[in-house]
């Protein structure tokens, strides 16, 4: 998801090719054709430019909507409802002929990941540990983060392990159901007590009202997201 | 079927932008086609094929007619007029034909998106959706359709934003 726009100037594009199983875009504008997982023109008049990531959110339409109660949705085109994606697509995409693979990542290159990029660093977590795990400590470079699945079992978001204001990295507990002041809790911290909801916001306790810092998520494909991310380093889930 | 000075000349001249057109036309999808690695010296050539090829293609279309003019001042059979017209039109098809970017064919975008309400859509609870919020605006567009588009250009809240999948 990019701010279709460089130097005031609105882009807008179009799907016009493939480099590595990644789309390319071109624009109407100048021409230039973009990556994009990347954001990134890799030719024409401006190559070596790159688009504003604009946070976004994989979510269960449900979470979406008890959320945002007056967004809006992308209307469906009668004329293209048959063109959609059929509901099991995700499950047909495993089979999809592969040509970029690491297979020294002991990783199927079609295994779905949650990437993390910021703080100088990538990172990549399997999702199926985070469905397992529900809730994964961990540090992005050198920054403490966390990734918690959302009462759905399917959403993810990810955020700064630090309460604003309260400086020092905190941890993080999942809550239980029917054991916490606030319905919408799903974690709590150790520092303050409190309690947080998949928003990453303080329901109950000292941090009520206060946010924690998103860290933005992606979820993609392992050789996609490590093509793209060369220097990525991958979450080994924990033993017990 | 002897073939005359003038038809040698012509055939020299015909298949050259015959050759040359249709290199300009097919290395472009050659590199970029799906389910193939693409090699960054490879993949930039082929781009700037396909940027800077439309003067080229012009050009070799119009010394393919210019030749067939000239090989119908001196050639008066027709079944020879015939086949060089056709190889002459064959250059300015090709010509026409790398106007046309193959992925911009297939994967229509998306006109300007229209949006219902969240509490009127007839989305079901576990579908998936890309959700992003600009100023007061939220936006959703459910993955099996833009999975479909693969590109919406959309305005929010007054911000350009291109929402890919």
């Amino acid at each position: 998801m990019w701010r279709a726009e460089v130097d005031g100037l609105r882009l807008r594009f179009h799907l016009a090719g493939i480099n590595d199983q990644n789309f390319l875009m071109r624009d109407e504008e100048t021409g230039s054709y973009w990556q994009q997982i990347t954001g990134a023109a890799v030719s024409g008049p401006l190559a070596g430019r790159r688009l504003t990531l604009v946070a976004s959110d994989e979510l269960t339409f449900a979470t979406w909507k008890a959320e945002e109660p007056r967004g809006t949705v992308l209307r469906e085109l009668p004329a293209d409802t048959s063109l959609y994606a059929a509901k099991d697509w995700d499950v047909k995409m495993l089979k999809a002929p592969i040509v970029i693979a690491y297979p020294e990542s002991g990783l199927a290159p079609r295994e779905l990941m949650v990437g993390l990029h910021g703080f100088g660093a990538s990172r990549a977590f399997r999702y199926d540990a985070l469905l397992k795990e529900k809730l994964i400590e961990d540090h992005l470079g050198s920054e403490p983060v966390l990734l918690v699945l959302g009462q759905d079992g399917h959403s993810v978001r990810a955020f700064r392990r630090r309460i604003p204001g309260a400086g020092a990295a905190t941890d993080f507990y999942r809550v239980l159901v029917g054991q916490s002041a606030s319905p919408a809790a799903l974690l709590m911290d150790s520092a303050t007590g409190s309690e947080w909801n998949f928003q990453g916001c303080g329901v109950a306790g000292k941090s009520s009202g206060v946010c924690l810092d998103r860290v933005e998520s992606i979820k993609d494909y392992w050789f996609d997201w490590r093509h793209f991310n060369p220097a990525t380093t991958v979450y080994r889930a924990k033993r017990n | 079927m002897k073939i005359t000075t003038p038809g040698r000349r012509f055939l020299l001249y015909v298949v050259l932008c015959l050759l040359a057109s249709f290199a300009l036309l097919v290395y472009p999808v050659y590199v970029i086609r799906p389910f193939r690695a693409q090699g960054v010296r490879e993949l930039g050539v082929a781009l700037a094929v396909t940027r800077y090829r439309a003067p080229f293609m012009v050009a070799l279309a119009a010394a393919s007619l210019a030749a067939l003019f000239w090989y119908w001042r001196r050639e008066g059979r027709w079944l020879r007029r015939t086949a060089s017209a056709a190889a002459a039109l064959a250059v300015a098809a090709m010509g026409l034909a790398s106007r046309v970017n193959i992925y911009e064919l297939m994967f229509h975008p998306l006109g300007p998106p229209a949006f219902v309400a969240a509490g009127q859509s007839k989305l079901d609870g576990d579908e998936m959706v890309i959700a992003i919020h600009v100023g007061p605006a939220a936006r959703a567009y459910p993955i099996r359709n833009i999975s479909y588009y693969h590109i919406v250009n959309d305005l929010v809240d007054g911000v350009p934003i291109v929402a890919t999948y």
